[in-house]
């Protein structure tokens, strides 16, 4: 006779979830039509302009108050790393023109490369909610972090006086260490989605 | 002759922070309003909204980051809105609804926050262009029109672009030859973006200008004192934020501007990612009607009672007054540092009914502000204002400025905490009674403060003020005495002590208190009269001259001063010179009786002598 189904034993593979970190094993690669673009209008792809570096993108917007705020620290930790870690600022605001960012660039005392990111493809590479957010690359272009800058914004209109942890500026350490980064914690900003 | 003393005034220096204590989400099921069913559009649903309760700010050249007046600006920041409404941060308005209504009140209801929410949850419509209202209309500039005079700070702060919060003092010279009243004050703070309040206090004694490095420089700081005269305390609030349009003062209750008073400005900046300049401008409304109702500024406060042990959640802090006479409650504000959490202000009144008369939840110190009520509130006489504070100064308080935290205590510095509540009444006057009701307010206020703290400066001195002027000068003189215990050197308690053992005719007692005063302070003008007028009446004229001279460089068209000493030129014997400083006297007032009488005295003298 035959047995029935009912009485075959039934494995199941539970998927163990390990609490190790997992890095997402990703090659970043650009359709021409869907990459981000250089304020010249022309396709950009940042790790390929930072070859053997950690890639640090930074999210903002023009009129996002909360990234602003940000500016003198971005611009502080990349030139505290500038040897080692290539910094991106990336709008991904496609109203935001190339003049509109530069003047931008100019009153915030940025001195980094920008990159409009109109399609988003950045954004979802980084996983980007809010501006401002970083996303940490290691060398060979996997995705280490993503999230806040550090903790000085609990909440909207909560800030600390100042921060009490650096979750950038640890991922950068560790990629360039090979040690475990810290957990991705998302920002506090303004949404990203809510750009058209 | 004495000079009338000067009291302290601790005014509400501003402070900021950010919230404490965790949000309380707003549970309550959505209820929507006639549109319930069908989808939430901008045109119909959002849009008035925001054109009444948002677009004040957000619009070009205001406080807020962004505009939103049309669908484009609503749409990209839409989920921001809805989070910010849901969690009440936005639009910015800290009272708890209750009996008692404010003006201008900015509390959205919870069908409002509710629309935000479905309105993102469906896919931000637009929704039928007809159900768009017309977009608001603002007054471009100076809001109440073009003043009567503009001042203009001297020169601008720069705004470091990081770092935490700052408070910058700047001092204006009131360019006025005479006594003005004013109807409202327009406050233009400079960049909207960075400050974010500001106010003012009127110095009438110039006392903020000791605090600068240069003149004009300006000071660091964010509670300031300043020194008004008796019976003038600074009944005004004169505040901006974000947002509001000033209103002029009600009638009745113009504002007194004298010649060589000062206007400070206590500024609150934040930081926004770049440096900015900072130079506001002030607008003067004058008005032809002098005031004739004169409201008072009471204080509750009991900051000596904190000491906030670290890791502290729910620290306790209370004061209690009671009201001497019939009131008319105009505007209340408390006020807190970072550590504030919960505040609550009551009235229980003579039949036991008890008023809220405000209640904030959530204290956050980047979003203080006078509040006005709609009407006024009348508070009988033996009506009992209590005041409830706590404060979280534990790490859960994200405002906490200490990581980790650390013990706190009450003070004047911005890492100090303050537990004050400030209360703008007008007082109803005193059936058949030639006494100013204020003077009554005042006096209770000091007495309940020297109560509180028999160490405490200014209360010793306020009372001794108060009983000064009221002609009490040996309780007066007690107090004034007591003040000088606690600061030996302080110039103004050493005059005004001086002043009382002058008006008592212990003159010898008095004349070191003067020369105490001028030696910490040797451009005292008070302590220069007095000393001045204590040597004359001790027939010491040389030295008495001496000191009405330099009164004189200091004020030099003081009616009193040109008297006095043309007084004592005429009893050293220079005729000539008395009647110089006499015709002066009278040249800044005509009507001077003593001046007038002795230049008539020395004008005979002369006569007699050369016929």
């Amino acid at each position: 006779m035959w047995r029935t189904s009912q009485n075959f034993p039934i494995f199941r593979f539970v998927a163990a979830i390990l609490a190790a970190f997992t890095l997402s094993p990703f090659s970043p690669l650009y359709s021409a039509q869907n990459s981000a673009l250089a304020l010249a209008g022309t396709p950009a792809d940042p790790f390929q302009k930072s070859q053997g570096k950690v890639v640090v993108l930074v999210f903002v917007r023009t009129d996002c108050p909360i990234s602003n705020r940000y500016a003198p620290a971005i611009q502080h930790i990349s030139a505290k790393y500038e040897s080692k870690a290539a910094f991106w600022l990336v709008y991904p605001d496609k109203s935001e023109s190339a003049e509109k960012i530069r003047q931008h660039e100019r009153e915030y005392g940025y001195k980094l490369p920008a990159l409009r990111d109109p399609h988003r493809a950045l954004v979802k590479l980084a996983q980007a909610r809010v501006t401002p957010e970083v996303a940490v690359f290691d060398a060979s272009r996997r995705l280490t972090y993503h999230g806040r800058i550090d903790d000085l914004y609990q909440d909207f209109g909560r800030a600390r006086h100042a921060p009490t942890t650096h979750e950038l500026e640890d991922a950068i350490q560790a990629a360039l260490n090979g040690h475990a980064p810290p957990a991705s914690t998302p920002g506090v900003g303004c949404f990203i989605s809510d750009l058209e | 002759m004495t000079r009338s003393p000067r009291t302290l005034a601790v005014m509400f220096g501003i402070c900021f922070a950010i919230a404490a204590a965790a949000e309380q989400q707003d549970s309550a099921p959505a209820r929507l309003p006639a549109s319930a069913g069908s989808r939430v559009t901008f045109n119909r649903d959002i849009a008035p909204i925001l054109f009444h309760s948002c677009a004040m700010c957000h619009r070009a050249g205001e406080a807020a980051p962004f505009p939103l007046l049309t669908y484009k600006d609503a749409k990209s920041h839409a989920r921001q809105i809805a989070a910010v409404t849901q969690r009440h941060f936005m639009p910015p308005w800290l009272p708890e609804p209750g009996e008692l209504k404010f003006a201008g009140e900015l509390r959205l209801t919870a069908e409002q926050i509710a629309l935000f929410q479905k309105w993102v949850e469906q896919g931000n419509d637009e929704g039928d262009p007809s159900d768009l209202p017309p977009a608001p209309r603002f007054v471009p500039g100076w809001q109440l029109g073009q003043p009567d005079q503009i001042i203009k700070a001297d020169k601008p702060f720069v705004l470091p672009a990081s770092g935490s919060d700052m408070y910058w003092n700047f001092i204006f010279r009131t360019p006025l030859d005479r006594t003005r009243w004013l109807k409202a004050i327009e406050i233009r703070p400079g960049d909207k973006r960075v400050v974010h309040h500001a106010n003012i206090l009127v110095d009438r004694g110039r006392s903020a200008r000791r605090q600068e490095a240069q003149p004009g420089a300006g000071f660091a700081g964010m509670e300031i004192r300043v020194e008004s005269e008796a019976f003038d305390p600074d009944s005004h609030f004169l505040f901006w934020k974000p947002g509001t349009v000033p209103q002029p003062e009600p009638d009745g209750m113009s504002l007194r501007l004298d010649k060589d008073t000062d206007l400070v400005l206590n500024i609150h900046l934040q930081p926004s990612g770049k440096q900015e300049a900072i130079q506001p401008s002030l607008g003067l409304y004058f008005t032809d009607k002098p005031a004739t109702l004169h409201p008072v500024l009471l204080q509750l406060e009991n900051d000596r009672r904190l000491d906030i042990p670290p890791g502290e959640k729910n620290f306790l802090v209370t004061d209690e007054f009671t009201l001497p006479i019939d009131v008319d409650l105009l505007a209340i504000y408390p006020h807190a540092h970072y550590l504030g959490k919960e505040m609550q202000a009551l009235a229980t009144l003579p039949n036991g009914s008890v008023k809220t008369l405000i209640h904030i939840r959530h204290w956050n110190l980047n979003w203080q502000a006078v509040y006005r009520y709609a009407s006024p509130v009348s508070l009988p006489k033996g009506t009992t204002i209590a005041m409830r504070y706590s404060y979280d100064n534990s790490d859960e308080n994200p405002a906490n400025p200490n990581d980790p935290p650390r013990r706190v205590v009450g003070g004047n510095r911005s890492s100090d905490e303050m537990a004050h509540l400030w209360l703008q009444v007008l007082p109803h006057s005193l059936p058949h009674a030639t006494i100013d009701p204020r003077m009554v307010l005042q006096e209770s206020m000091a007495r309940h403060a020297v109560e509180k703290n028999p160490a405490d400066f200014g209360a010793q001195y306020n009372l001794g003020a108060m009983l000064q002027a009221r002609g009490v000068q040996d309780e007066a003189v007690q107090h004034f005495d007591m003040a000088v215990r606690i600061r030996p050197e302080d110039a103004t308690a050493n005059n005004a002590l001086g002043a009382s053992l002058l008006a008592m005719g212990s003159i010898d007692e008095a004349i070191p208190r003067f020369s105490v005063a001028l030696k910490t302070q040797p451009d005292n003008f008070d302590a220069h009269y007095n000393l001045a007028n204590a040597l004359a009446s001790k027939d010491q004229f040389r030295e008495a001259i001496e000191h009405y001279r330099a009164a004189i460089l200091l004020h030099p068209d003081d009616a009193n001063v040109e008297a006095n000493l043309g007084a004592a030129l005429a009893e050293a014997g220079n005729l000539p010179e008395a009647k110089f400083h006499l015709e002066r006297a009278l040249g800044i007032n005509p009507n001077h009786e003593l001046a007038r009488e002795n230049l008539a005295e020395v004008n005979r003298t002369l006569h007699n002598q050369h016929p």
